[in-house]
């Protein structure tokens, strides 16, 4: 039970004059706002958890599938886990991408939101923030899994530890593209269980219909039609590419353009989403 | 200077056709309470939502510490705080991180905020539990540290929407004496309440909202003043005595009405002088009773009376 104080609190407020604070930069409100999420990571079963999706991936596929290495459309000399790894970092940060959706409608949904709404706070800060708290989470998240495929699969590429971390990058800025996406669309629609069947309904088809798993060229012809479509099949083959080292400069630059252009979109469809009271 | 802190000018809000508030005057001097009394639906949180730039005003213009809420509502939340109705604090943080991310937003430095932060979960009583996660507090520790945020700036005007809905007595006492803190150090107050006895408490002028429209505005006494009844109890010594009683009462000019439960006789009366008029009249037939009391009306009585009128 709380105590409650019978002596009047000294709270000082307009006649002291203020506490003299002339408000707080961009700068700065971008940086509370994603140490405030980050805060969430002191409880380490949240990226634990994350975690275990793309882990029983990493282990299914990479066992399942190993045929396929002897299969059609396959680059000649690859194990399948160097073929595997590249497309679990795209797909596991695009995964990322759509839990920050529910992540920010969440937000939202507390009341501290209101509160901001009342301070001298530019309310698109709030968004970045979290944002940039995705990047953050998801960096880690994908750091530990190419660790556990090196370790444990003997996860070794072509393109060595430079193609690796160029794959890396990408994925992650593949995945902070189509975050801002279900950022915009969380500001607007602001419903948790909506969010999260979107992430969840999109996902599949995406991931599935891609050469995330299987080349394209071993597909039924209607999912080849479907699959040269996704953009992630793009996102996917430009990040293998960097990893196997023969990465085409025009994959590379339509995956980043693509994704540069989705934030640049669901960026500004979210700051006027967001300012909606 | 204008010493009006609040001031709001035929402000009128409309959610598509449906008028949430219609013609809304307001005036709050500096360093004064205004207690806004209304039931649900009455349009009062519309209203604080307004005059905190929350929500813009279809119509009319408002003020608040001496800046437009539309044209300067940057202006304007630089010198506000707000209590929601609902605690809006940061379950996931402590309690000392919800007023550290508060005053760091405001613009404070790492160590006024940790500064500024001790001094308030200190007046608020909330040091023990300054580490421990906000999800963890207990209905009334979550308000205390929902207003020592809305206070962390020294905002010179305080909006407070039903700061003490769902708390237990001692904590509303609590908070009671937070607000009269509050005033007493020269910041302007906005309170809204269903509850009369806290207008009553804490409010220098109350004004009464039905249906979005304001139906009465003054100080306590005189809202009592224009709508109430005082009425004068009489509890008689004897039962038998209840009719010759009544008798005398109306013949006085009177109109009593006889609670016979209680042996008693109640009649309104115009001013506390009828209290004679009672007395003689019960001398003149010789009944004796064993009580006699004059009774104030109470704000119950003006907000029932005040928004009857407006409903027929």
């Amino acid at each position: 039970m709380s105590t409650v104080t019978a002596e009047r609190p000294t709270v000082r407020t307009a006649e002291s004059g203020g506490a003299g604070w002339q408000g707080s930069s961009v700068f700065t409100q971008v940086m509370v706002f994603a140490g405030r999420s980050l805060r969430a990571l002191r409880e380490p079963r949240l990226l634990i958890m994350s975690l275990i999706q793309p882990f029983v991936m990493l282990v299914l596929f990479s066992q399942v599938f190993r045929g396929i290495a002897n299969g059609p459309g396959f680059p000649a000399g690859a194990n399948y886990i160097d073929y595997l790894m590249p497309a679990i970092l795209v797909t596991t940060s695009t995964q990322s991408a759509m839990g920050a959706g529910a992540g920010l409608a969440n937000d939202l949904r507390n009341g501290v939101l209101g509160r901001f709404r009342a301070m001298p706070v530019r309310l698109v800060s709030v968004l970045v923030g979290r944002s940039l708290y995705d990047l953050v989470r998801n960096t880690l998240q994908l750091g530990i899994l190419l660790v556990a495929a090196a370790a444990l699969f003997g996860f070794a590429p072509a393109g060595g530890v430079v193609g690796t971390l160029c794959a890396l990058a990408l994925a992650l800025f593949v995945g902070w593209g189509v975050s801002w996406v279900l950022i915009a669309l969380a500001s607007w629609l602001r419903n948790v269980e909506v969010m999260q069947m979107v992430g969840f309904i999109a996902m599949f088809p995406l991931m599935f219909a891609s050469s995330a798993f299987v080349p394209v060229g071993g597909m039924p012809e209607w999912l080849q039609a479907v699959a040269r479509v996704n953009p992630l099949t793009y996102a996917v083959d430009a990040s293998r590419g960097l990893a196997f080292g023969s990465a085409t400069a025009s994959s590379v630059v339509g995956a980043l353009v693509t994704s540069a252009a989705l934030a640049l979109v669901g960026g500004a469809l979210a700051a006027r989403g967001i300012r909606r009271p | 200077m204008t010493d009006l802190m609040i001031e709001a000018d035929d402000v009128g809000k409309k959610f598509g056709e449906v008028a949430a508030l219609t013609g809304v005057d307001l005036g709050v001097p500096r360093g004064t309470v205004l207690g806004l009394l209304g039931h649900n639906g009455a349009g009062k949180t519309t209203l604080v939502n307004i005059l905190s730039t929350v929500l813009p005003p279809s119509d009319g213009t408002a003020r608040v510490a001496g800046h437009d809420v539309v044209r300067e509502g940057h202006e304007v939340r630089r010198r506000i705080g707000l209590t929601g109705q609902f605690a809006s604090v940061d379950e996931q943080l402590t309690g000392e991180e919800n007023l550290v991310m508060i005053a760091r937003l405001l613009g404070a430095d790492r160590r006024q905020a940790r500064q500024r932060s001790g001094e308030l979960l200190e007046a608020f009583d909330l040091t023990a539990a300054a580490k421990r996660k906000a999800s963890t507090y207990s209905g009334g520790m979550r308000r205390r540290l929902d207003l020592a945020s809305s206070l962390i700036g020294h905002p010179e005007v305080v909006f407070l929407d039903e700061p003490t809905t769902g708390l237990d007595p001692a904590s509303r006492v609590a908070l009671w004496e937070i607000v009269e803190g509050l005033v007493g150090d020269g910041t302007t107050v906005l309170l809204t309440t269903q509850y009369l006895e806290e207008a009553d408490r804490l409010a220098d002028q109350i004004t009464v909202l039905s249906a979005g429209r304001v139906v009465a505005a003054g100080t306590a006494a005189q809202l009592k003043a224009d709508v109430g009844q005082r009425t004068v109890t009489v509890v008689l010594e004897e039962p038998a005595d209840a009719s010759p009683a009544l008798r005398a009462l109306r013949e006085a000019g009177l109109a009593p009405m006889h609670d016979a439960e209680r042996h008693a006789l109640t009649t309104p009366v115009e001013s506390s002088r009828q209290l004679a008029v009672v007395v003689r009249a019960l001398d003149d037939v010789n009944v004796d009773f064993v009580e006699l009391n004059l009774h104030e009306p109470t704000l119950d009585d003006v907000y029932l009376t005040l928004t009857g009128r407006q409903a027929a």
